[in-house]
């Protein structure tokens, strides 16, 4: 069983944010860790977050119109 | 002998003139030349970061056109206060400092209190509902994620309050660190870690909203 005080899967919930982010201290990574190991309903969900994470930056990346690039370039400082 | 200064004075004095009237102007030459070297590989060094600036930029604004006159704001005058630049810093958070004060400055965002209103749903939420909205009796996490469209997630962003949507924007789109949006916000490290967090379970809310609208529609 987890060592979680509280219901472990609200607890891993809690800490869903945090552990992707890699801002748990070593106890509460390894209390995390071993409560996904043994908890599919929370893997699943924390699975899905990091899938979601790629999908929404994908989704929102618009690359910059090559013309663009060169009005920037023009505003560069002419060499006298 | 009379007038003729003497021999250790004569050194001294061409000394002086060697100084003065041969070595300033080519110290000053050196000089001109040493700073336009700088400037130039300033400006390519920023030049080469500009895919990533407009990623960023794109979405912190509402529209195509706002985002390149913001970026041309941006280069214009990062060109012209180049020499502000410390060596050896993030060039690219310095470039997102100076375009989110113009963002600010030109009054293109309205500027309003963070919404805190405590939000009901958890880190979970969007999944739970999205998993609901599946046929599949077990669905894996790639069958839930297949409930969610493109279009649908750059509307649910734009509909994050700019507080928020600008943390979200520098830290998962942008991979700055905490401190990096820290500092090209000008907030505390702490404000940018409530945002985020809350942030994101905003985006979650609006991602469902659109997911559940659309999944209603195609069934």
């Amino acid at each position: 069983m987890s060592g979680f005080a509280v219901d472990p899967c609200d607890k891993c919930e809690e800490v869903l944010q945090p552990f992707l982010d890699r801002d748990l201290n070593e106890e509460e990574r390894a209390l995390a860790e071993e409560h996904l190991s043994l908890c599919e309903y929370c893997r699943k969900r924390y699975r899905f977050e990091e899938d979601l994470r790629r999908f929404v930056r994908q989704a929102a990346t618009e690359e910059m119109p090559p013309e663009l690039k060169t009005k920037l370039a023009e505003l560069r400082t002419p060499l006298v | 002998m009379r007038g003729s200064p003497a021999p250790l004075e004569l050194e001294k004095n061409v000394a002086r003139v060697a100084a003065v009237g041969e070595t300033a102007p080519e110290t000053e030459a050196r000089r001109l030349a040493e700073d336009a070297r700088d400037r130039v590989r300033f400006e390519e060094e920023a030049l080469e970061l500009a895919d990533q600036v407009y990623r960023v930029a794109r979405r912190m604004v509402s529209s195509r056109e706002e985002a390149e006159d913001l970026m041309q704001e941006t280069y214009a005058r990062a060109f012209r206060s180049w020499k502000s630049f410390q060596p050896g810093t993030n060039l690219r958070a310095w470039l997102l400092r100076i375009l989110t004060n113009l963002n600010i400055d030109r009054g293109r965002r309205v500027q309003r209190a963070p919404d805190m209103q405590p939000l009901e749903e958890g880190d979970y939420f969007l999944y739970n509902k999205l998993e609901e909205s599946t046929q599949a009796p077990n669905p894996d996490e790639e069958q839930v994620i297949e409930r969610l469209s493109q279009d649908d997630a750059v509307l649910a962003l734009s509909a994050v309050p700019h507080d928020f949507r600008d943390v979200i924007v520098l830290v998962d789109l942008g991979d700055f660190s905490y401190n990096d949006a820290a500092q090209i916000l000008d907030i505390p490290v702490g404000t940018v870690m409530s945002r985020l967090h809350r942030g994101r379970r905003i985006l979650k809310r609006e991602l469902a909203e659109r997911a559940l609208v659309n999944g209603g529609d195609s069934e």
